[in-house]
């Protein structure tokens, strides 16, 4: 969708900043590096709505990490729904 | 700040237990919360990411203690307070002494 | 954790909490147990079984399920629509290279719609704090011994999807009907932590 801010292919970071209450950015993957798989829908933000909110929906991506970037080891993936406000984007570097 | 639900990675926890042939619920009186929060969220009374967050803000050392829907009625109770439906009284159930 | 006696407290305080929402209009006589009747009559993982035998006989489907679950399972007369709001379900398929395992770190995010309630396992510290960080310890655990070429993806359910593994049709199973095929599918199968 034209309005997203990240496609496939995306190499994205994760927010670092500790949350003021209830989110869906598990601590392991906080400030981490990861890989947009897919575009996997589109939600109002969790965080907003645990305060009894109603803001607009927004995407969320599948993003997938390698282990070693999660937890300094480990062969597999992991891959997380992630809210698109949890993610920024990261310039290549040439 | 991260909570105490947030538990992917964290060690010390002990090893996964099976259960075999392990039925739905283990008490009637958990059937009976898990229909509840169902019928409350589908009412309005507040929606499924509050009584998460519900859970979440438990004291740490109750939310341990608590088995998975003891943890889930005591945040129905939480938000049933908090949306000002009842009193901390009136929630209580009258004691046997 | 609840033994006879805070059962019973429990149990009681229950019963306190519904006759007073039923008093103040909050909850209809009889309503909890009709949900609890419904729930318990709608999700299983049978309906997992008979998802994953239908791919496993059909690569039209299998292709469908893959690109779009919720609708590729009204084939089969099954639908994502039953719980609070239909919820996005994402099949995976395990392959020779890859194997998937399903996890709600958070809390315990499952697709209880479709299959019906989750193990008490998957909703344990033990299980989410451990399968993101050691999947293949966490597989063993549960007697599943992968070859070392296979790599392992975890799912961690942080959003509104909800997750199936689709399990690799076993050895020799090629002359079994579909019927028979759905009958060699287990729940630990459908999350990812047995073979089928």
């Amino acid at each position: 969708m034209s309005t997203d801010r990240f496609a496939p292919g995306d190499r994205v970071r994760t927010r670092a900043t500790d949350p003021a209450g209830h989110t869906r950015l598990p601590r392991y993957a906080r400030g981490a590096v990861g890989v947009v798989v897919e575009r996997a829908g589109e939600h109002p933000l969790a965080d907003e709505r645990a305060r009894g909110r109603s803001p607009s929906a927004q995407a969320v991506y599948h993003v997938q990490f390698r282990a070693a970037e999660l937890f300094g080891a480990g062969d597999h993936t992991v891959t997380v729904e992630l809210w698109e406000d949890y993610l920024t984007p990261i310039e290549e570097a040439r | 700040m991260s909570r105490i639900n947030d538990v992917g990675g964290m060690a010390g926890f002990p090893a996964i237990v099976e259960e075999p042939d392990e039925p739905p619920f283990h008490a009637d009186w958990e059937a009976h919360v898990f229909a509840l929060n169902g019928a409350l969220i589908r009412r309005g009374v507040y929606n499924l990411d509050e009584f998460r967050d519900a859970q979440e803000r438990l004291p740490v050392e109750r939310y341990l203690a608590a088995s998975y829907y003891e943890r889930w009625f005591a945040a129905i109770t939480t938000l049933l307070r908090e949306k000002g439906v009842a009193s901390a009284e009136e929630l209580e159930a009258p004691h046997e002494h | 954790m609840s033994g006879d006696h805070s059962s019973s407290v429990i149990s009681a305080e229950v019963r306190h909490v519904e006759a007073l929402l039923e008093a103040r209009g909050l909850l209809d006589a009889g309503e909890i147990d009709t949900r609890i009747d419904e729930f318990l009559a709608g999700g299983s993982p049978a309906n997992g079984a008979r998802i994953v035998a239908r791919a496993w006989v059909d690569p039209g489907f299998t292709a469908r399920l893959l690109a779009d679950a919720n609708t590729a399972i009204r084939e089969v007369g099954l639908s994502m629509a039953g719980g609070l709001q239909e919820q996005r379900l994402k099949v995976v398929a395990n392959t020779a290279e890859q194997h998937n395992v399903v996890v709600c770190t958070l809390c315990s995010c499952y697709p209880i719609a479709l299959l019906g309630p989750s193990p008490s396992w998957y909703k344990s510290e033990a299980y989410r704090s451990r399968v993101v960080r050691d999947p293949r310890g966490v597989l063993s655990e549960f007697g599943l011994e992968l070859p070392a070429g296979t790599s392992i993806a975890v799912w961690d359910a942080s959003a509104e999807s909800r997750y199936m593994v689709l399990p690799r049709r076993p050895e020799g199973t090629d002359v079994l009907p579909e019927a028979e095929l759905a009958g060699l599918v287990t729940r630990k199968g459908l999350i990812g932590t047995a073979a089928v």
